[in-house]
């Protein structure tokens, strides 16, 4: 009888569909488990404990340490100094082409978002080479012209770190506060004019306060990217001996040889940078909460433009001015310095030539880190698409207990620097836990994939929301299995946004150093880690070449990703 | 063609009982609409009938099929259920055109493909979209995709289609259209038809049977749409199909009085054990009489087009009734400010609501 009945139930198969849900629920906490937890848990866990026994002696040492501390100074100040110029001038600018009617507006913000998708390291070599404060090519001109004692700029210092940083990162402010302008309604604004408020008072009283969250919202980006940046302090800061805590992080380990110890100095540095970030974040959140407004409104309108009058072109000129210096300048610098037959040799004609790309692309390290790149870019983008889309979808679809922590961890790399990441998987993949990654490019492909993954998760959650469960359950009931109905009906009206995660993955991995310096192995380097050891060894218009064959690939990249999600708006 | 059986099923969400030891009947090749109020587990039931949720308890069959059974551990798959399903926002998939829509079911039926094509063209021609069959969704009007749901629930010839509120969405000239058509193809077919709805305009329209649903989530009446309209079984029923007046019955003496404000006499028209009750009439019950005791004041006339509606005041109480057209033309209408008699044709009488509850 008992028998018959089992066999009802395999026959009838009423309950596969709880036992997928049930499947895809366990492979995400295991998935997001080994790729998430274990590394965060073994960087906390060496940061305290030595041979299996607590202690503090190393954590207090390193918290002590003066160059450390220095370096938590450093990384302070010019997060500080980063945040509040880039919010000044992302504001500014915001308003400048949100606002105002400043001629050839389109030109300039497809200009201004430029810096975004410019690897900062790179800004970071280009200013190195203009105003080095021995041989920049800007300074030695500037020297010879005006007749000068000294070098008049000297870029490898902490100002010279935060101009640079503040001209990559105040697109963050400058993108959320235009289009928080644009959704807002005029109306609001039209009204205080009514009411007898001069312009300027409108826009202190008025237009500000209402996009504050956008701004605020900004400047936390700005504030976190810069705490946990790496590229630009450690091109610009190693020459003076200036270290924020993620290029110390670097030199602890580097100067140990990639010792244990070093690594367990690294980690202890780590979690105080993570507190240091945390602590940011916490200040923020109070900040952001005490300015919400439901104003801003998601239909556009037709925003009143403010009239210029005679400020109109000294304005366009410093518009101008800023997108030259920061867009124009660096990267003519990068081109122009990649055919100099020598580094050091002045911008004539005749010292021009092709030599230094036939050089890179001979060498067999150049080769090797493009199809590196490619080849860990491409494959965590993929694999970072299905498993967010799989940890997506439990989330809004299954709604498992714990879904919240399943959130949480998800997105929790994505707080955490990148150099920190790196540490906890080195310490969890080179053998300690009985797997051995370590200088193979599957240790880059694991801490990309941590590091990368909330960003398809949140594409596609956002997706997934947007399809109706009455959808799938349409399908299941016309005689789809539970497979079937994911494939058929889920899945190709969530493509689009998978797709846009991909490359919301790809692009930022191809151009990535912070979390591949640490990691890569003789055989291993990315693009980014090629160019900044080329450029370490002394081989700088080798590296500037590379560099601008990075940049042209980056580009052409983000053309061929805006044309096809162009197209893809028939869903 | 078969009939639909709900047998004692209990169903909860977390530690909120929707449905408790629910049983219905849904007789073969008819349609039965059930209604009741929005959240009265209605749809939970559909959902259970689907294979979309488990109930705790029961049993559910179609004809002599077992669908689901807690005792014997019976649990059909959704899609091996072969029930038609149109959801009430329709749920045509967006991405595909509409004869990929309704193709669909039987391409999981494994067919062959030109029986594929015969039968969803056909589907389609029975709600005359045959002309819309390589549109995509979006570019469907929202009756268009309601029509193309239809077709989709029909085309596999399903014993069983279940509607859940389909017609809600729609304009009010549409709505009508479109129940006269899922009448007319229900009679081609002769499928059961399980009708969802909380508009019991709609549901009388259409049904052979009702079922009324309580906010309780238990049933308080089944019967045809006559014996629901004229011998409804509760307060309930009576209030939730159709809008009336309701009026307190106290004694006055030997008088037995309609309370309102001021006490009427009305003792020659009541039963005996009305006391204390209240008197429901509906508005197209109250008729004017020019010999009748009931002097009542009309405060607005309104004109709807094929009927008069009037407020009246009946001592302080607010009065409301409905005059057909024919009634106007016998009668004559009444102006605002005049007085008029007026009678209660089939009164019901039942406790009082805060008695009841």
């Amino acid at each position: 009888m008992s028998r018959n009945m089992h066999a009802d139930m395999a026959a009838v198969d009423g309950r596969r569909r709880i036992n997928m849900d049930k499947l895809m629920t366990v492979i995400c906490f295991i998935l997001l488990f080994i790729i998430v937890i274990i590394p965060i848990f073994m960087i906390i866990y060496n940061a305290f404990f030595f041979e299996g026994k607590f202690e503090l002696d190393m954590f207090v040492t390193q918290l002590t340490d003066s160059k450390n501390l220095a370096a938590m100074w450093n990384t302070l100040k010019i997060a500080l100094f980063a945040t509040v110029f880039g919010t000044i001038m992302g504001v500014f600018y915001a308003w400048l082409l949100g606002r105002s009617d400043i001629p050839c507006k389109g030109l300039m913000r497809a200009l201004f978002s430029i810096p975004y998708m410019f690897p900062p390291f790179l800004g970071a070599m280009a200013w190195d080479l203009l105003l080095n404060g021995r041989s920049g090519y800007l300074n030695r001109f500037l020297v010879s012209t005006f007749g000068l004692n000294g070098m008049p700029f000297n870029i490898n210092s902490i100002a010279g770190i935060v101009f640079v940083e503040v001209s990559y990162y105040f697109p963050f402010v400058f993108m959320q506060v235009v289009s928080a302008l644009e959704r807002m309604d005029p109306t609001l604004e039209e009204c205080a004019r009514i009411a007898g408020a001069k312009q300027s008072t409108v826009i202190w009283k008025i237009t500000l306060p209402l996009v504050k969250p956008a701004i605020s919202a900004g400047a936390l980006l700005i504030l976190t990217t810069s705490l946990a940046h790496f590229g630009v302090p450690s091109i610009l800061g190693y020459a003076q001996g200036i270290y924020t805590l993620p290029t110390r992080i670097y030199a602890v380990i580097y100067n140990s040889g990639g010792s244990f110890d070093g690594i367990r100095q690294g980690a202890a540095l780590s979690v105080m940078l993570v507190v240091v970030v945390a602590i940011a974040l916490v200040l923020q959140k109070k900040i952001l909460s005490t300015g919400n407004y439901d104003i801003i409104k998601g239909k556009s309108m037709r925003p009143t433009l403010i009239k210029l009058r005679a400020a109109k072109y000294p304005l366009l000129l410093v518009a101008v001015f800023t997108l030259v210096l920061i867009v124009v300048v660096p990267l003519v610098m990068i081109v122009l310095i990649s055919f100099i037959k020598a580094y050091g040799l002045p911008l004539k004609p005749g010292n021009f030539t092709t030599a230094q790309y036939v050089k890179v692309f001979k060498a067999s390290g150049t080769m090797d880190s493009i199809r590196n790149s490619l080849f860990v870019s491409i494959t965590a983008g993929v694999v970072c698409m299905f498993l967010g889309t799989l940890v997506a979808y439990v989330v809004q679809k299954i709604r498992p207990k714990g879904k919240e922590a399943l959130e949480v961890i998800s997105v929790l790399p994505y707080s955490i620097p990148g150099t920190v990441l790196s540490i906890g998987v080195i310490l969890a993949w080179s053998g300690s836990l009985g797997i051995k990654l370590y200088n193979t490019i599957w240790i880059i492909l694991v801490a990309y994939m941590a590091r990368y993954l909330s960003f398809s998760m949140k594409t596609s959650s956002a997706a997934l929301l947007q399809v109706h469960s009455s959808l799938e359950e349409a399908a299941r009931v016309c005689g789809a299995s539970h497979t079937e109905s994911l494939s058929d009906v889920t899945l190709p009206l969530i493509r689009p946004a998978m797709v846009s995660g991909f490359f919301l993955i790809f692009l930022p991995a191809m151009r990535e150093v912070t979390t591949s310096i640490l990691l890569y192995g003789p055989y291993t380097r990315t693009l980014g880690v090629q160019i900044y050891s080329l450029r370490d060894a002394g081989m700088i218009p080798q590296a500037a070449a590379l560099a601008t064959v990075a940049i042209g690939i980056i580009m052409l990249l983000n053309a061929i990703v805006t044309q096809i999600t162009k197209d893809k708006k028939g869903v | 063609m078969a009939n639909v059986r709900f047998e004692n099923i209990t169903i909860k969400y977390g530690n909120h009982c929707v449905l408790k030891d629910f049983s219905l009947v849904v007789d073969s090749g008819q349609i039965m609409c059930l209604v009741g109020p929005s959240g009265c587990g209605k749809t939970t039931l559909v959902r259970a009938l689907l294979g979309l949720n488990k109930p705790e308890t029961g049993s559910i069959y179609v004809g002599d099929r077992c669908l689901y059974d807690a005792k014997k551990r019976v649990n059909v798959a959704a899609e091996k259920r072969n029930i038609g399903i149109v959801f009430q926002d329709y749920a045509v998939w967006p991405h595909m055109t509409v004869i990929e829509n309704v193709s669909y079911p039987l391409k999981k039926q494994r067919r062959p493909k030109d029986e594929i094509k015969r039968r969803a063209m056909h589907a389609l021609e029975q709600v005359h979209m045959v002309e819309y069959a390589n549109h995509l969704p979006s570019q469907l009007s929202g009756g268009q995709q309601q029509r193309v749901a239809i077709a989709r629930a029909l085309v596999t010839d399903s014993d069983v289609v279940v509607m859940d509120e389909p017609i809600t969405n729609l304009d009010a000239k549409l709505r009508e259209e479109m129940l006269l058509e899922i009448r007319m193809i229900q009679k081609r077919l002769g499928a059961t038809i399980l009708y969802i709805t909380h508009d019991q305009q709609s549901a009388l329209q259409l049904c052979d049977k009702m079922a009324i649903m309580q906010q309780d989530g238990s049933l308080c009446q089944y019967g045809t749409d006559e014996d629901i309209i004229m011998r409804p079984a509760n307060r309930f029923t009576f209030e939730f199909i159709g809008v009336s007046n309701f009026i307190p019955i106290v004694r006055e003496g030997k008088e037995l009085c309609l309370d309102c404000g001021e006490k009427i006499p009305y003792t020659a028209n009541l039963p005996a054990d009305c006391e204390g009750k209240e008197m429901g009439v509906r508005l197209n019950d109250v008729v004017f009489d020019r010999d009748s005791v009931l002097k009542a004041e009309v405060t607005s006339r309104i004109f709807l087009g094929s009927e008069y509606n009037y407020f009246l005041k009946l001592g302080g109480r607010e009065i409301r009734v409905q005059q057909s057209m024919l009634d106007a033309r016998t009668f004559g209408t009444v102006a605002e400010g005049e007085k008029v008699g007026i009678r209660f044709l089939n009164p019901h009488f039942y406790d009082r609501k805060e008695a009841a509850q």
